[in-house]
């Protein structure tokens, strides 16, 4: 079925099926972009799942993905084409009195000389594909402008070959940890998501649905002690959910089937990153306390 | 696009989602034309009877920005309620607005000066009127007691219009120095006054939230938020600040003595290119605190976001001023936590909660620390411009401005006193100033003021 075929409810169904559990409202904005074929631009803590909906949008069209990972510094070298000098030197060289200048020169900026990116490797692909630009907020401002040119069009003007027009709009995803605002004009050409971290109840699905081998009482102390964690203001580096997962499977592989204040002590390095936040989690909850916490109400939520 | 889909769009949305953006606009969210007619073309694609589904699909075409969110939703929900609540809204806007009218006449003719009223603002007045009772009748007792003066003359008019004037600042202010409650803009229009009165009523009632809020009001309760915030901030800036010096319009250079050496061994062909490595430049920055007694809620914020600063970005020197300068860059470099940095600094430094003196404290910055002052380097400046020897600061910041690139003055001030204040004019004429009492102040700076 083609992006746009499907339904709000068809959307949230092949979701869950692909183990991506969330609400409505995320559903509703992602069906939106796909309908108005607009860029979807993310935005939320890291760890809330943002580049997850980018793989599970693949998985859910069964199409490929391309990520542009961005860092500071990523040109248009780097993101949409560069041409193959090293190939093309030794094109010169193999072929030096064999061909004229003009059809030597002709040759090297052919396709086969040409290095796709990611950005020309979407628009170029024969079929309709996730194109996932990777914590955009890292690039300079520079880049950014271009890609929203590159993002408004589809199409890239490659001096040597002309205009390359895209087969099929690429279904794409922009991440934003939110370390710089981005510009106005890149946001005005997506449609908006913000990602929050999970309430109780859908950590708990979202930890059943991953590991159904986890029992539905650990799976509530877990997302119960995890909220709380990542209520804790002072903590720096809030557990994304990917650590709530890992937090289960080593209370798993130690056979825990309960969040006690010792089960807590021997894995909480799977939870908390850096000493300071080990040191604020010691002096503000401290295990027996969650540990206490968690097994005062019986399912769900603080 | 549009044009082919416009004609889909039943008249009755199209006209309630327009005026639900200008509503949006009204209460300060950014939006373009595009989006209005995204937010159209996504209502086309939603079961409209869905109200829920509505809101998301608005959200998502119109809201860009996270700490716009809530404001769209209070607006949602005054925008479409049903009638009668609009009704209800309209009705209470209407009577709010002649008693607002009424309280202004009252406070005309009881400010007066031998039966001719008092050239005051209607902002004044409505001040005047909103003044605890005792207040109002000590100001009414004094323009008595001046009308029965001896040798009261009428050209007393304009020193008692300047003393009202003066004590009406005092008391926009607040006894504690908190800003009067958000005066909703008038459009002109009573419908959409009175939805954004509503929306505004919602958000605030009296208190614009943790960003808008004066940052010396900000409540114990909501202290860590803010320092998160604060923090958050700092790190976007450091970020532009390190990109903004690694940026060159220079393509890569290439590298010609390295790329032929290296090339020897491939017969003398450029079979691999060498390129010069761009000159990574470290922002000089300059940041003067100022923590005397006026600003003290103020430089736990600052100096809390300095900090920040610091810890991601190095090149930073950092001074503390009330009487005298205190350098405190060394507390910042430590690495310690926050909390121990401060009392570290109160403990070290004597200049904590005392009197300012701009002027001594920068002539001791010029003379002690030359070589701080380089022609690359920026000067921040927080203080409320309150200072003794007013002209000698104007004239060292002068002198100062000469040695280094740029001096920004981040006031702490509200910025509705800046008209009543002398000392705003003076250093104005000198530097570029900034309102900086509310960490969306400090968000504004940061997204581009300081180093445009």
């Amino acid at each position: 079925m083609k992006p746009v075929d499907f339904t709000i409810t068809e959307l949230h169904k092949a979701f869950r099926e692909a183990g991506y559990i969330t609400d409505e409202d995320v559903i509703i904005t992602v069906y939106l972009a796909l309908r108005l074929e607009k860029p979807l631009l993310l935005e939320g803590a890291p760890g809330v799942g943002k580049t997850e909906l980018a793989k599970v949008l693949a998985a859910v069209f069964n199409t490929e993905l391309i990520r542009l990972q961005c860092y500071e510094g990523l040109d248009e070298n780097k993101a949409l084409y560069e041409w193959n000098y090293q190939r093309q030197l030794l094109k010169i060289q193999i072929s030096k009195e064999m061909t004229s200048m003009e059809d030597m020169e002709q040759g090297l900026f052919s396709r086969q000389y040409l290095l796709e990116r990611p950005l020309l490797k979407a628009i170029q692909s024969e079929r309709k594909v996730v194109l996932l630009i990777d914590e955009v907020d890292k690039t300079d401002e520079e880049f950014e402008a271009f890609l929203f040119e590159v993002l408004s069009d589809f199409q890239v003007s490659v001096p040597e070959l002309g205009t390359l027009y895209a087969h099929h709009v690429p279904i794409v995803v922009l991440t934003s940890n939110n370390e710089r605002e981005l510009s106005d004009g890149l946001k005005r050409r997506c449609v908006y998501l913000y990602l929050d971290y999970p309430t109780v109840e859908r950590e708990i699905a979202i930890i059943r649905s991953r590991l159904p081998e986890v029992g539905e009482r650990l799976a509530a102390e877990v997302a119960r002690a995890v909220a709380l964690v990542r209520n804790e203001q002072e903590i720096r580096k809030k557990p994304s959910i990917a650590e709530t997962l890992d937090w289960v499977r080593s209370l798993l592989a130690l056979d825990k089937d309960r969040l006690t204040k010792t089960a807590i002590e021997q894995t909480l390095a799977m939870l908390l990153k850096t000493k300071a936040d080990f040191d604020v989690f010691q002096k503000k909850i401290g295990a027996a306390r969650l540990a206490e916490y968690v097994s005062a109400e019986k399912v769900y939520g603080p | 696009m549009y044009r082919q889909k416009k004609c889909m769009v039943p008249d009755f949305l199209e006209n309630s989602v327009v005026r639900f953006v200008h509503l949006l606009r009204r209460l300060g969210v950014r939006i373009g034309s595009g989006e209005v007619i995204d937010a159209l073309a996504a209502l086309m694609l939603v079961d409209l009877s869905e109200r829920e589904t509505v809101r998301v699909a608005l959200k998502a075409t119109l809201v860009k920005r996270p700490g716009e969110r809530e404001v769209f939703d209070k607006a949602f929900d005054v925008f479409f309620a049903p009638p009668e609540e609009r009704e209800q809204q309209q009705e209470t806007y209407g009577q709010k607005k002649e008693t607002d009218r009424r309280l202004l006449e009252q406070a005309g003719q009881e400010l007066s000066f031998r039966g001719a009223p008092l050239a005051l603002s209607d902002s004044e007045k409505r001040i005047f009127a909103n003044l605890p009772e005792k207040e109002r009748q000590k100001l009414l007792e004094f323009i008595k007691k001046t009308e029965e003066g001896k040798k009261v003359e009428h050209n007393f008019r304009p020193v008692l219009e300047k003393v009202i004037k003066g004590s009406l600042a005092y008391w926009r202010r607040g006894p504690h120095g908190r800003p009067p409650p958000h005066e909703t803009p008038v459009t002109g229009e009573q419908e959409m006054d009175a939805l954004v009165e509503a929306v505004g009523a919602g958000t605030v009632n009296g208190s614009p939230g943790l960003l808008e809020e004066d940052m010396r009001s900000i409540s114990d309760k909501d202290l860590l938020q803010a320092k998160e915030l604060i923090r958050k901030l700092a790190r976007q800036l450091s970020a532009r600040i390190t990109r903004r010096y690694r940026r060159s319009k220079k393509r890569r250079r290439l590298d010609l003595r390295r790329t032929i050496r290296y090339n020897m061994r491939y017969g003398g062909t450029l079979f691999i290119l060498r390129y010069r490595s761009r000159r990574r430049q470290k922002p000089q920055l300059l940041l003067l605190c100022d923590v005397s007694g006026s600003m003290t809620r103020y430089s736990g914020f600052v100096l809390q976001f300095i900090y920040g600063l610091h810890s991601v970005v190095g090149g930073i020197e950092s001074f503390v001023f009330s009487e005298n300068l205190a350098r405190v860059t060394p507390h910042f470099r430590s690495g310690e936590e926050f909390s121990a940095v401060m009392q570290e600094m109160v403990n070290r430094s004597g200049e904590w909660g005392r009197g300012t003196n701009l002027a001594e404290a920068l002539r001791v910055l010029r003379q002690d620390y030359a070589h701080v002052l380089t022609a690359d380097a920026y000067m921040i400046i927080v203080s409320d411009t309150k200072t003794l020897a007013l002209f000698d600061a104007a004239r060292e910041l002068a002198q100062l401005k000469r040695k280094v690139k740029e001096v920004v003055w981040l006031n702490t001030l509200p910025l509705q006193d800046w008209e009543h204040a002398q000392s705003v004019g003076t250093f104005r004429k000198i530097v570029r100033m900034y309102p900086c009492n509310t960490i969306s102040d400090l968000e504004k700076v940061m997204r581009g003021k300081i180093f445009s």
